[in-house]
Parts: structure tokens; sequence; C-alpha cells
């Protein structure tokens, strides 16, 4: 019967690696705001699946050496768990679609997804170090946990700079466009951009309080991200997100320049706010085919 | 917004209101003729407004109404 319970070590170096590793969860999700739930359900759902993640990476160690070699194999149920992670933040955000003011688009759920998924490996592998740290180190158990617990922060910093992506703003200026309606066209810093506007009431409403910044890529190699329909797609979404949006959205891409135009009639007039949105819109991963695009410095200049 | 040559697109024409008799044509779409330019005007923001649709004028004068 004594064999059947847990050790005080064991329970030590179990309970310690799912908080930190549930803690790391926690941190990541409030680190990147853009694909933070804001709805505190989300938040639930997404700490919950967090703190299974921890478990099942703070269980690993105590397993493998109570010689429980079956009892790993449930390591492939947190592979399952993240991709249903993955499969159900998909769902949620396509579900949602037809209801935001412009689309996500396809592109952009997969990488939130992919996000979504990745996070729980940060809180798995976290908790996994910390159990690790703590079970082989030969000293006290509590200098042990301390050890465990700096030895997780370490993890969690390295991960969470390894999965950090980039953003438009690190390949790209953004400035704002000058909005010109010419009979029915609307023109941005003079890239045509559409003809819809026949009516008397929508030049007046673009020209009173339609805003509009233009994306200049860095390098003429960045337009492969940046022409990519996804990727305005997102940075579309993104500044309707911010400000809201009265009437109107359009992205334009200018063939010549590689220049790329994104407007729209807001309901919040903040031009400074579009283009921090549109800068802080991150790169989408099904963008990135050029290997020098992944070595562009991320500190900027 | 812009879609791409590849992409199929998003639209579908719902009016095309016109000052000009011969280009009163049948097709798939509402095809109106209109005497002076301001009841051109009148008829298509009312369509607009009521199939919650968008307006292109093209160059000759007469106007389309769209949803993309």
């Amino acid at each position: 019967m004594e064999g059947q319970f847990l050790s005080f070590e064991d329970l030590s170096v179990i309970i310690t690696a799912v908080i930190i590793g549930t803690l790391a969860r926690v941190w990541v999700l409030k680190e990147d705001y853009r694909q933070y739930p804001s709805y505190p359900n989300g938040y639930l759902i997404h700490v919950i699946t967090g703190f299974v993640a921890a478990a099942l990476g703070a269980v690993a160690i105590p397993a493998l050496i109570s010689k429980n070699f079956v009892a790993v194999t449930f390591l492939t149920l947190a592979l399952q768990q993240f991709r249903d992670v993955r499969k159900m933040e998909k769902e949620s955000l396509s579900d949602l679609e037809n209801t935001e003011y412009t689309y996500r688009g396809t592109a952009y759920i997969d990488g939130i997804a992919k996000t979504f998924e990745s996070r729980n490996y940060i809180a798995f592998i976290t908790a996994f170090f910390v159990s690790l740290t703590t079970t082989i180190m030969p000293l006290n158990l509590w200098i042990n946990i301390i050890a465990g617990i700096l030895v997780g922060v370490a993890v969690v910093f390295f991960l969470k700079n390894f999965t950090k992506g980039k953003s438009i703003g690190d390949i790209a200026q953004v400035k704002e466009g000058k909005i010109e309606v010419k009979d029915s066209s609307l023109f941005v810093d003079g890239i045509y951009v559409s003809n819809l506007l026949g009516t008397d009431n929508a030049k007046k409403l673009f020209k009173e309080e339609g805003m509009a910044v233009v994306i200049h890529p860095n390098e003429n190699h960045y337009r492969i991200n940046l022409d990519n329909f996804g990727q305005r797609q997102a940075a579309l979404f993104e500044a309707t997100r911010a400000l809201g949006n009265k009437r109107y959205h359009f992205t334009r891409k200018d063939y010549e320049q590689g220049r790329v135009v994104i407007c729209l009639v807001p309901i919040k007039q903040d031009i400074d706010a579009l283009i921090e949105v549109v800068k802080k819109c991150p790169l989408l991963e099904s963008s990135k085919k050029s290997h020098s695009v992944m070595k562009t410095n991320l500190k900027g200049e | 917004m812009g879609r791409e040559s590849t992409m199929k697109p998003d639209y579908r024409i719902l009016a095309y209101i016109t000052r000009e008799k011969e280009r009163v044509l049948t097709s798939n779409c509402l095809t109106l003729f209109a005497d002076s330019e301001e009841s051109c005007k009148e008829m298509t923001v009312d369509i607009a407004k009521a199939m919650k649709a968008d307006v292109v004028q093209l160059t000759n004068g007469d106007y389309m109404i769209l949803r993309v």
C-alpha cells in the first residue's frame, strides 16, 4: 500500500513544475495583446489547457524515475491535446469570421492557432525542465525547488524570444496616406484604390472621415510578404478592429514601388493609432518564404 | 476590397441605372432607365440603401449597384 502513494519529494517536484508551467502559459497569454483572448471564457480555456500541458510535462520525469516507462507514453496524449488546441482555436475564430468588421482570413487564423498550440508547448517544456532540474539536483529539496524555478524562468524567457514573431513595422515604414476622391474613384498618395464611391454621400464620407496608411517596404524582397493577400487582410483586420469601421475598407497594392495601401472610414479618428496597429500587425508565418526575410534584424537600427 | 485575379471574384451586380435607353438590355441584374440625372441618383441611392450595396459611377455617367 505504501508504494502506491507518491513521496513528499515527488509531490513537491510535480506541484512546483505544474505551477511554473501554468504561470508560463499565463505569462505568454498576456504577452501579445493581438492574439490575447479578450473574452473571459477564452482566457479560462487557455489557462486550463496550459495547466494540463504543464501537468503532462511535470509528471514525465517522476514516471521515468519510478521505471514506469509505459506511463511515459501518455506524452503522445500531450501532442494530441496541443493539436486539439490548435483545432479548437481555428474553429472558434473561423466561426466568428462573419461577425467581424472584416475577415481575419484563413492565413491569419492559421497563424493565431499555431501560436496557441506553441504556447502550450511552452507550458509543457517549462514544467518538464523544472521537474528535471528539481529531480536531478543532489541538494536539499527546497534548494532543488528554487533551482528548478530559476531554470523554469530561464526556459520561458528563451522560448518566448524564440517563438516571438516579427511584425510589419520590422520590415516596412508605415506612413499616413493622402486621400483624394476623383469622380467615384479613391486614390491614396496617387495610388488607385477603388471606384466604389459612386454616391455623393460616399465621396463626402471619405473626404471628411476617411483615413489611410501606406506601407513602404524597406527592401524590395519584403514585398513577398507584404503583397501576400493574407498579410494585407490581417493588417486591414487589425486596423478595423482597433479603430472600428463606420463604412468602407480597402487594401490595394502598388505594383511599381511595392507600396501597400490600407484605408477605411473608422469610427475612432486616430491616425497615430492606425499607423501603430498596422506596424504591430504580425508577419504571417505562411507568408514567410525567404531566408533573407528570416534574418531581419529584430531590434531595428 | 480588392481581390486577386487568381481568386474567384466575390461580387454581384444588383442593378444598373442608365439615362440612355439603348443601354437598357436584358440581363441577370435589374436594368433601369432614368429620365434625368436627379432621378438617376435618387434611384441609385434608394436601391443601394435597400440592398446595403455599393455604388460605382461609370465614366459614361451610368450607375452600377453591386455587392462586394
